[in-house]
């Protein structure tokens, strides 16, 4: 297990008010590994498949996605890390508003790791936050494919 | 057959045009009525007409048959009187010559048969004044004769040749006389022919018009008929061509509104959840506002401590109480919000959820309901009573509750104060519906407010209690969910019976088409 390797959290949130919320929350809980926030599917799949710093080319990652975003479906993204690719075993946490069953159980069929639904009440919502940053403190992230 | 022509503007105008056409074809019916009325009338006139036509040129006929009869009659008499006068004549000869007559008989036989003729006749012709009056010359002329024929058989001697002369001319007067009786019989006889004929020509003139006309009226007849047997069979097609066009209207229009409802349903749950995000943003940051007024009043204290000068009343007031009451403030319209949002997304939900009937006793069911409730009504004391006879329906058990549960609560919130509360709830069976009755002696809903408070977030009367205006819209979405209705009959401080409608067996293929959308 590479243990010197940071790991990178990459966030995919097209609420500006959202990521700063939850990247606040998980400084709180006393997380410092780099966020990197996107705002939109396109890019954000750019960065995990392409960009040199992205996880698919160095280092592992755990992604935060929230399933509505304006250019493409946040269970498309989810299909696409978990299919065939360097990023298969990359932890995914899907972190939305929805709270539909159906969409819920489509998100794990997918090989989503935790789904949280965003409590609207902010302590709740803060609270959760912190439960994910001691939760990502304590995950093993496994390296992404040899090369 | 295009089936965007009857989606759109072909349903609008069915009922006129089935008017229509029903009004078509009942003058139709009447104009047929007439005609096939009129034709028949005509026939059997027409065949009546001919049989009574028949009948007086058969009589007519017969008359002039014994007429004819009756000249050939005449004329064998008139016959007999010139034989008879021949024989007369024989006889005298005979007896002057004492030889016997070629007939044998007697002068006296002879003129007796004579006279007979005569008077036969007479007879016979007592209708015509001509031979009448022949018939009498000829009397006179016989009579005259006979007494000459006599004179010269009594007297046994041949007479003078004047006499002779006499008797001769008088004969021959007699037989010209019967000869001109004769030809009138004669031309009696053919204009009685001639009248024959020309009544059995115009018997079968009158024969082949009715024979025409009947014909004529049973062809029309039957085409009439035929005509109208195809208009009635066309008119039938159009009516089921009509019938099944409705049907599918029908069903397209149930497509539709299946759609629409889809749509609202969908539509309501995206809104609901794209209301919600932002939401989390207001809270959140209204949240890390109130986090920040602790720093924030710990240094007012702090300064206020060390340099008081540099403390402003409204700095003071702003940190104390503007943040804090603006924050209380945001803080309780996002929860009221985030309620109102829940509610929708409920409701919404509440129209995606599958509907499982099972078979239900509504007895248990309210019993099930009061026992969850039973901490409050024991809290009110107010008296809840459940009929001892209860319907027994097919329907969803989770919706049932929910209605009988929101109906009952609501009994239980909206009661008169100082007045002790009484709930009965009740349900009755009649033509495959069953009505539930959940009735109380609370404060009651003005008639005004009957339809409001079944809408969402819509309340009546004093706003004492907590609650959003939610349940009953959710009550109704519920019953219409099953099949049902719900109403309510009330007045300001005479409590309240609220009714659910519901099929007591719930409709299948409904639950089985949101079952394959799910």
């Amino acid at each position: 297990m590479n243990a010197t390797q940071a790991v990178n959290i990459v966030m995919i949130e097209d609420d500006e008010g959202h990521a700063r919320l939850i990247e606040k929350n998980i400084r709180r809980a006393g997380i410092s590994n780099p966020i990197h926030h996107f705002l939109d599917g396109t890019s954000a799949l750019h960065f995990l498949y392409e960009d040199p710093e992205g996880p698919a080319k160095s280092g592992p990652a755990l992604i935060l996605l929230d399933l509505n975003l304006p250019d493409m479906s946040g269970t498309d993204i989810l299909a696409k890390i978990k299919g065939e690719g360097p990023l298969k075993r990359a932890p995914v946490v899907v972190l939305t508003t929805t709270d539909d069953k159906v969409e819920i159980q489509r998100c794990y069929d997918l090989g989503c790791n935790v789904y949280i639904t965003k409590p609207v009440n902010y302590e709740s919502f803060a609270d959760a936050i912190r439960q994910l940053g001691l939760f990502l403190s304590v995950i093993q992230v496994p390296d992404v494919a040899e090369h | 057959m295009s089936t965007s022509a009857l989606g759109s503007g072909g349903t609008s105008h069915y009922p006129r045009g089935m008017a229509n056409e029903a009004i078509r074809e009942r003058r139709g019916e009447r104009q047929f009525g007439r005609t096939v009325l009129l034709l028949v009338t005509l026939g059997f006139a027409a065949v009546l007409a001919a049989g009574l036509f028949a009948a007086t040129v058969l009589l007519r006929g017969q008359d002039q048959a014994q007429w004819v009869d009756h000249t050939h009659q005449v004329e064998r008499q008139v016959m007999a009187i010139r034989l008879t006068l021949e024989e007369m004549r024989s006889a005298r000869r005979g007896e002057v010559l004492r030889i016997a007559g070629d007939s044998g008989a007697t002068y006296a036989d002879a003129s007796a048969r004579f006279f007979r003729a005569i008077d036969s006749v007479g007879r016979l012709t007592v209708d015509n004044p001509l031979q009448q009056r022949n018939v009498a010359r000829m009397r006179v002329l016989a009579k005259r004769l006979d007494s000459m024929f006599a004179a010269s058989l009594l007297s046994g001697t041949a007479l003078s040749t004047e006499s002779e002369r006499e008797r001769q001319a008088t004969a021959s007067q007699v037989q010209m006389l019967a000869n001109r009786m004769l030809a009138e019989e004669v031309r009696l006889l053919d204009i009685r022919t001639a009248a024959q004929r020309e009544s059995i020509r115009i018997f079968f003139v009158v024969l082949a018009v009715c024979g025409g006309l009947v014909a004529f009226v049973g062809f029309g007849s039957v085409w009439v008929i035929r005509r109208y047997t195809q208009e009635l069979k066309t008119s039938g097609d159009q009516l089921q061509l009509l019938n099944d066009n409705l049907e599918l209207a029908v069903a397209e229009r149930t497509t539709d509104l299946q759609r629409a409802n889809d749509e609202i349903q969908r539509f309501a749950y995206i809104v609901s959840h794209d209301l919600r995000s932002p939401l989390v943003n207001v809270m959140g940051f209204t949240a890390e506002l109130d986090a920040s007024i602790k720093p924030l009043t710990a240094l007012i204290e702090k300064v206020d401590e060390q340099l008081p000068e540099l403390v402003t009343n409204e700095a003071r007031l702003a940190v104390t109480e503007d943040l804090p009451e603006s924050i209380g403030f945001i803080r309780t319209s996002t929860q009221k919000m985030d309620r109102l949002i829940n509610a929708i997304l409920r409701l919404s939900r509440e129209g995606r959820r599958t509907i499982t009937p099972e078979r239900l006793d509504m007895g248990l069911v309210a019993r099930g309901v009061v026992d969850n409730l039973q901490h409050r009504i024991d809290e009110l004391g107010v008296a809840v009573r459940i009929a001892s006879s209860m319907p027994v329906l097919t329907s969803d058990r989770l919706a049932i509750d929910q209605i009988l549960s929101n109906l009952v609560e609501n009994a239980i919130k909206y009661l008169k104060p100082g007045r002790p509360g009484e709930i009965d709830i009740s349900g009755s069976i009649a033509h495959g519906r069953a009505v539930i009755a959940v009735k109380d002696n609370g404060r009651g809903i003005e008639p005004r407010d009957h339809e409001r408070v079944f809408d969402l977030f819509r309340r009546s009367g004093m706003q004492d209690q907590p609650g959003e205006g939610i349940g009953l819209a959710h009550v109704r979405a519920l019953a219409y969910r099953l099949g049902g209705t719900i109403n309510v009959e009330s007045e300001l401080d005479k409590g309240a019976i609220f009714r659910v409608n519901l099929p007591v067996r719930f409709a299948g293929e409904k639950a089985k088409d949101e079952e394959s959308d799910a």
